[in-house]
């Protein structure tokens, strides 16, 4: 899911929740100044404190063509629950975003705040596509093999939590959105849907899955590779792959760990042995390059799957550059009509 | 009763002064490569910054008025330059260009890039030889040392500026002493007055608006000229269909729409500058006779989108402060960019080194 190409044919507005993020209104007001600036065709609408960004956006390069504000008084905090938050805060600047996207002030979103609060105020404020029954959460993960035609070092894992327990019918429309994305955003004209089973026989795995897998054996327009086992997933063997929420963001969460611990493995190393520490700093270089190849900054955020709107989910420590991605991927979902693209795959 | 030998015209009631590189003219010099490309272009081949004929065209029907333009260009491309401003029926009663044949005969190098030494003297010399009572306005551009030069001018001419602080800020800056000496008997003769009423910078680098905020709210930094526009429509300079005409341009030459013009609106009132009454004025304006506008958007729609964004802000933000400018604190501005000691980071618009403990 690399940065994708610019489309200058169309301008597109994307509201960006400004507040909620780890690091605070300024990062995303930054994000949305370099991409005023890198791409003229996508207007940034920053949603949130109005002083706040305006001191921040005052202060920072960026093109005032491009950009409005909304002010919105309230916002969810990454530790507030999402649904008692939203009660509470009405005009909470996730919702607020959430709202001015449905009334067509703006294309598309991007929040780096609260995912339960931006699941939620997308489900109030959005529609589901007319077949889709519940949305999905894609998160973007690095693999060992590459994807598509652009070597895309990064697969869409759907869903990681928006949907805790998913039907088969849940299960083939999250394959079907989860191809639409990759076709899209990493420009793979055939990705390969896999379903995530405990073996790759047809029959493996839970009903609903062993439904999922005959049906979309069948289907046209999707090219299904089968069931992947666990161990698939950092090889890279599917560009998609569809699980039900529950499964997967336990995967996700696993993937994370592993990733700290072998970290964490290596400063232990470093601070252990000379040897150790030699060896290392000989492979820092190759280590620096799988690091930037593999930099999750680059892919922007998650996108939720589903809605009639395009909605990005940047990560909650997201520094300037992966909103401005996010914001660049937000914008390619909406001028390449990815909702049009996912109503076209899901059967009849 | 005989007639008079020749009609003098009226003295200037206000004057316009502009500079040409990157302020009207959209001009890359920061390679060697572009220098010569820029030497080399025809007239016709050079780009106005979208807006700035416009703009020029709707200032001279506002009166007495005078164009005067300062340009650090070449002398040697006066004709190019003239053919230019011809062409996009900009009609002005001065241009200054730069000697920089003589400066390099003489091997005054400095003086080749240098900001002050220049237009300073240029500045106070045109002052010299116009009415007392005529005010001004100026435009310049981020590229260089203009929102500090046109300050300094303003505020010696109005006597905010000690000799003192005069010479440490032509000496900072490299002034050649036969300048300087130009400089300092100009200002001399000059009638103590306060006419400077705005400094538009065009934002031609995209510096942050706050690094502005040193020079006070006179000085306005700009994305385009609807901005200047309305601000000068603001200050009851222009009238509200004149700014339209400048938007209108802007969207029939360089695909301006009704999005980046309500956001440069919100851009304006976000800096504070109180422009919310004049949403009144331009709706009157659109919906009285012009069909050019119509043909561009549906008049409710642009009344809409300008009213929502003023909306869409929920308080009025605060006016700038008003601030005594202290051009030792600001001195390094003074100097070519090239040479700047410490380059302040435009990327950010944080306090430049040697401004510390204010």
């Amino acid at each position: 899911m690399s940065t994708p190409t610019p489309t200058p044919d169309r301008t597109v507005t994307i509201a960006f929740d400004v507040m909620g993020s780890d690091y605070g209104p300024a990062e995303v007001v930054a994000g949305a100044a370099q991409l005023s600036i890198e791409a003229p065709w996508i207007h940034a609408l920053l949603v949130g404190d109005a002083d706040q960004i305006n001191d921040a956006l005052a202060e920072t390069r960026h093109n005032g063509e491009r950009i409005s504000v909304h002010h919105a008084a309230q916002f969810v905090a990454m530790t507030d629950k999402p649904a008692e938050a939203l009660h509470r805060m009405p005009d909470a600047s996730i919702l607020t975003a959430a709202r001015l996207v449905a009334q067509g002030e703006a294309d598309g979103l991007v929040s780096a705040g609260n995912t339960g609060a931006g699941i939620l105020a997308a489900a109030r404020n959005f529609k589901l596509l007319p077949g889709i029954r519940r949305a999905a959460l894609a998160a973007v993960y690095p693999t060992r093999a590459t994807h598509g035609p652009k070597q895309d070092p990064f697969a869409l894992i759907l869903d990681v939590g928006a949907t805790v327990e998913a039907t088969a019918d849940d299960l083939v429309a999250f394959a079907v959105m989860g191809a639409a994305y990759a076709k899209i955003i990493s420009r793979n004209p055939e990705p390969q849907v896999a379903l995530l089973s405990n073996g790759t026989e047809p029959q493996k795995g839970p009903p609903r899955v062993v439904e999922a897998h005959s049906r979309l054996r069948m289907m046209k327009g999707i090219k299904f590779i089968g069931n992947v086992e666990g161990v698939d997933i950092p090889k890279g063997t599917a560009d998609v792959i569809v699980c039900d929420g529950f499964v997967g963001n336990v995967c996700l969460k696993m993937l994370e760990g592993v990733a700290e611990t072998v970290v964490e493995l290596a400063q232990y190393a470093y601070k252990e042995s000379l040897r150790w520490r030699a060896g290392l700093a000989m492979l820092s270089s190759g280590i620096e390059k799988l690091k930037s190849v593999t930099d999750w900054n680059q892919y922007g955020g998650a996108p939720v799957l589903g809605f009639d709107h395009v909605f990005i989910k940047a990560h909650g420590r997201s520094r300037a550059r992966a909103i401005a991605n996010a914001g660049k991927v937000a914008a390619k979902a909406v001028s390449s009509d990815l909702s049009r693209a996912i109503l076209q795959g899901l059967p009849t | 009763m005989s007639l008079p030998d020749r009609i003098d015209p009226p003295p200037p009631k206000r004057i316009y002064r502009w500079d040409l590189d990157k302020t009207y003219l959209r001009t890359e010099f920061d390679t060697l490569r572009q220098l010569v490309s820029t030497a080399l272009q025809k007239a016709h081949e050079k780009v106005a910054v979208p807006g700035a004929a416009a703009l020029i065209r709707e200032l001279k029907q506002t009166g007495d008025v005078r164009l005067c333009i300062i340009s650090g260009s070449p002398r040697q491309m006066r004709s190019v330059l003239e053919e230019k401003l011809r062409l996009d029926g900009v009609v002005w009663d001065e241009l200054i260009l730069k000697d920089n044949v003589r400066n390099l005969l003489r091997g005054r190098f400095k003086a080749l890039r240098g900001q002050v030494g220049y237009k300073l003297p240029a500045l106070l010399e045109s002052r010299l030889a116009s009415p007392v009572e005529a005010e001004e306005v100026l435009f310049g551009d981020d590229a260089e040392a203009d929102a500090f030069v046109y300050s300094l001018y303003a505020d010696l001419i109005a006597g905010r500026v000690d000799e003192r602080v005069l010479r440490q800020v032509l000496e900072h800056a490299e002034v050649y002493p036969d300048d300087r000496d130009r400089i300092l008997t100009t200002w001399k003769k000059i009638p103590p007055a306060d006419p400077v009423r705005r400094i538009f910078i065009h934002l031609d680098r995209l510096t942050p608006p706050h690094y502005f905020s040193r020079y006070g709210p006179r000085v306005v930094p700009v994305f385009n000229y609807f901005q200047a526009a309305l601000v000068l429509a603001g200050d009851g300079i222009l009238t509200a269909p004149q700014a339209i005409r400048v938007a209108v341009e802007m969207a029939q030459t360089a695909g301006y729409n009704l999005l980046t013009l309500s956001n440069s609106f919100q851009d304006l009132i976000r800096r504070g500058l109180p422009l919310q009454k004049l949403t009144a004025n331009l709706a009157q304006a659109l919906e009285g006779p012009g069909a050019l506008v119509t043909a561009v958007r549906p008049v409710p729609d642009i009344v809409r989108a300008f009213t929502k964004r003023i909306a869409a802000l929920g308080t009025t933000p605060k006016p700038p402060p008003a601030v005594v400018i202290d051009y030792l604190q600001v001195i390094d501005d003074a100097r070519p960019r090239t040479r700047r000691a410490q380059k302040p980071d435009r990327t950010k618009a944080g306090t430049p080194k040697g401004e510390g403990g204010r």
